[in-house]
């Protein structure tokens, strides 16, 4: 099993790093899209309510100011016969009184024959011998009892518009007549504040402006034909439109029995500003929003990759020693078959050469000159069965299911055991055995027989290392497991034993194998291979781990890590 | 005074040779050495002869050195057995020792180990023999 490459990473980074923005970014568009759409519908909407509303209330002001107007004057020539009207002070009483009512709206009033001749007036203009009888209004008002005429320049060659009011029929007809002025009637339209870009104006059918508008078009001049399309229509109309590449928004509504349009406009950009506002806030909060999405993904990804690094090494690691472990069990149980089997064969070759030993004692066969030969050749075939028997013993204690016996241990006294036997030795070989024990090292559970082997054993390897003489250090600390820390003595922390020789070293192909069973550097008949084979075993078996690290000419240092706790 | 009694091993091993080999220089030592390749043919060779102790090899083929020992002991219980093992480890000879054996060899055990063992058994046995001998002498003095 090989650790995964860095092109692997690199690929799964980017796969994670893709499907979390994807994960997290498909939502946020969904909801936030969502949300947009609901809202700029509502706001849409809004804005159409407001804009009706508006038109349908100065439509009605209009209206009631029209309909109040004529009502009034309708009155007054149902009050008033011709002969009393006719009286220039009746007249001013009636005008004044009507210019109070309505605001100075009317500018001037008058009384026409049936022949178009003002007979009376009351204004400021001098109109008293004026005749209209070729007048428009003149002929309309003859056909209608009520007349509301359109914006127009007359004599006076000012903007205004005039109500006339008949009364009496045929030849002995009269009528009332009140002029408006067109300024002081637009200020009912114009005063409307809707938004920077809101304004209201009224235009005939012929697309005359009846009113100012308040961002171009004065009174009487011609709205542009492309502009308008003056249809008659019930109610009210709502749409959009361009003007000069700007969009509009418009509503409208006829007025004066269909011959007045009322405009109310906006611009699209002004009516929809805080829309717009919103969704310029929006767009930058989801951009913000992305940019953090990318950002907490890269640097969470980047955690989630270095953990499954990690895990994927500690895994490796797991694999090897599990590797390791298989191959020592599957060596043991084979050598142990082995071992056994050899034993009996051995057992027949010691019992034969000791029958012919005994078989030589005879003083004959001492005379013979062969004998010293034969004699010496016998001790020798005793003396590899011997050795043979060792290393099936060896064997065979490899193979061993050991039980553990766990007690509480103190690593200090167990290793100072183990060296006061080989501290003499040592001395004489002209190495120092040095301590470097942790302060406070915390007792562990582990067992004692085992882990004295295991030591005794890893002494003995420094000691062979160190035939010239040298040093040996022999040491301990506490190694957490959490967060590194020297000094945290919880129970996840490891006991760590370090033998270190500054011997000739390993060489990197020899330290791969050195666990391996049989594997040995030494001389034949000086070791069988399977000293550190068994001390991985033990130390597995206890739960802890060990491992060399070596330089050629430096020497060797052998870890253990063994839990406080045995599991 | 008594006689001396003379020692009867009994060798049990499924190695031929071995058994050849062994039971000669058991005799050339001066026992009285016989041998049973397996388990079974030393049950029925206790059927017709006294031994005193037996060298029993505990990995054979059919009934095996333990079992052959538990059927010696219930039997003979007097009968002095010493497990020869394969195994360089204690387990099979601990095994042994709990189900009655005397002691314990490993092989390849030298001749001069197993009639040390054999002696000692041996000695064992016989003042084994002689305390049963002196128990019985008292309860016939009281009858």
């Amino acid at each position: 099993m090989t650790t995964p490459s860095k092109k692997s990473y690199t690929n799964l980074r980017r796969h994670i790093i893709i499907t979390l923005c994807i994960a997290a970014i498909i939502p946020v568009i969904f909801i936030g899209g969502g949300v947009y759409f609901e809202y700029r519908k509502s706001m849409t909407a809004k804005i159409k309510n407001q804009l009706t509303s508006i038109v349908m209330h100065h439509k009605e002001s209009i209206e009631r100011f029209l309909h109040e107007a004529s009502a009034a004057m309708r009155l007054v020539v149902e009050l008033k016969s011709f002969e009393e009207i006719s009286q220039q002070n009746t007249l001013q009483l009636i005008f004044k009184t009507l210019q109070i009512e309505y605001n100075h709206a009317f500018e001037d009033i008058g009384i026409i024959d049936h022949k178009g001749n003002h007979v009376a007036y009351v204004g400021t203009h001098d109109l008293q011998t004026r005749n209209y009888s070729s007048s428009i209004w003149f002929k309309e008002a003859m056909e209608k009892q009520i007349y509301i005429s359109d914006v127009f320049l007359g004599y006076r060659n000012i903007p205004h518009f005039i109500i006339a009011v008949r009364q009496g029929k045929g030849e002995s007809f009269w009528i009332l007549r009140a002029t408006i002025n067109a300024y002081t009637f637009g200020h009912l339209v114009e005063n409307i504040r809707l938004g920077r870009t809101g304004e209201a104006f009224i235009i005939n059918t012929d697309g005359i402006y009846q009113t100012r508008a308040r961002f171009g078009g004065n009174v009487m001049e011609t709205v542009d034909s492309n502009f308008l399309n003056i249809e008659h229509f019930d109610d009210l109309r709502l749409w959009e439109t361009e003007k000069n590449e700007v969009k509009l928004i418009r509503a409208k509504a006829w007025l004066k029995n269909n011959t007045w349009l009322l405009i109310v406009q906006q611009e699209v950009d002004d009516a929809f500003s805080e829309l717009f506002n919103t969704r310029n806030r929006a767009i930058i909060l989801f951009i913000f929003g992305i940019i953090l999405v990318g950002v907490v993904t890269f640097l969470t990804t980047e955690l989630l990759i270095k953990r499954i690094e990690k895990a994927d090494k500690e895994k490796e690691l797991l694999d090897e020693q599990l590797i390791q472990s298989q191959k020592i069990a599957s060596i043991g149980e084979f050598s142990a078959g082995i071992a056994h089997e050899i034993n009996n064969p051995l057992a027949v070759i010691n019992v034969e050469a000791e029958l012919i030993q005994t078989l030589f004692k005879r003083e004959d066969y001492k005379k013979e000159s062969e004998f010293d030969d034969i004699d010496d050749s016998l001790r020798e075939i005793k003396k590899q069965v011997n050795r043979c028997k060792e290393i099936t013993h060896k064997l065979l204690n490899f193979a061993r299911k050991m039980d553990s016996v766990i007690l509480e241990v103190n690593m200090h006294n167990l290793i100072d055991e183990v060296v006061a036997m080989r501290e003499r030795e040592a001395s004489f070989m002209n190495i120092a055995i040095l301590k470097e024990y942790q302060a406070e090292l915390p007792l562990i559970f582990s067992d004692p027989s085992l882990l004295r082997q295991v030591i005794l054993n890893l002494i003995n390897n420094a000691i062979d290392a160190l035939a010239k003489g040298g040093e040996l250090v022999i040491g301990t600390r506490i190694e957490s497991v959490k967060n590194g820390s020297q000094k945290n003595n919880s129970q996840n922390d490891t006991v760590v034993i370090f033998i270190k020789d500054s011997g000739m070293g390993i060489p990197e192909d020899n330290l791969k194998k050195i666990f391996d069973p049989f594997f040995t550097t030494k001389p034949p008949g000086k070791g069988t291979g399977l000293g550190l084979s068994i001390c991985h075993g033990i130390i597995q078996k206890l739960g802890g781990s060990i491992f060399a690290e070596s330089e050629v000419g430096k020497g060797t240092i052998f870890t253990i890590k063994l839990p406080i706790e045995y599991k | 005074m008594v006689a001396m009694v003379k020692m009867r091993i009994m060798l049990v091993d499924d190695e031929e040779r071995f058994l050849q080999t062994s039971q000669k220089m058991l005799i050339k030592h001066g026992y009285d050495a016989m041998v049973a390749s397996s388990g079974e043919e030393c049950l029925v060779k206790l059927e017709q002869e006294l031994v005193h102790v037996i060298i029993l090899d505990v990995k054979m083929p059919g009934m095996g050195g333990i079992e052959t020992l538990k059927q010696i002991k219930q039997k003979y219980p007097m009968i002095e057995v010493i497990m020869l093992t394969g195994h360089g480890t204690a387990e099979s000879a601990v095994e042994g020792l709990k189900s009655g054996a005397t002691d314990y060899l490993t092989k390849p055990a030298n001749i001069e180990d197993i009639v040390a063992k054999a002696e000692e058994a041996f000695s064992r046995h016989l003042a084994l023999e002689e305390k049963i001998r002196l128990v019985e002498a008292i309860k016939q003095a009281h009858i």
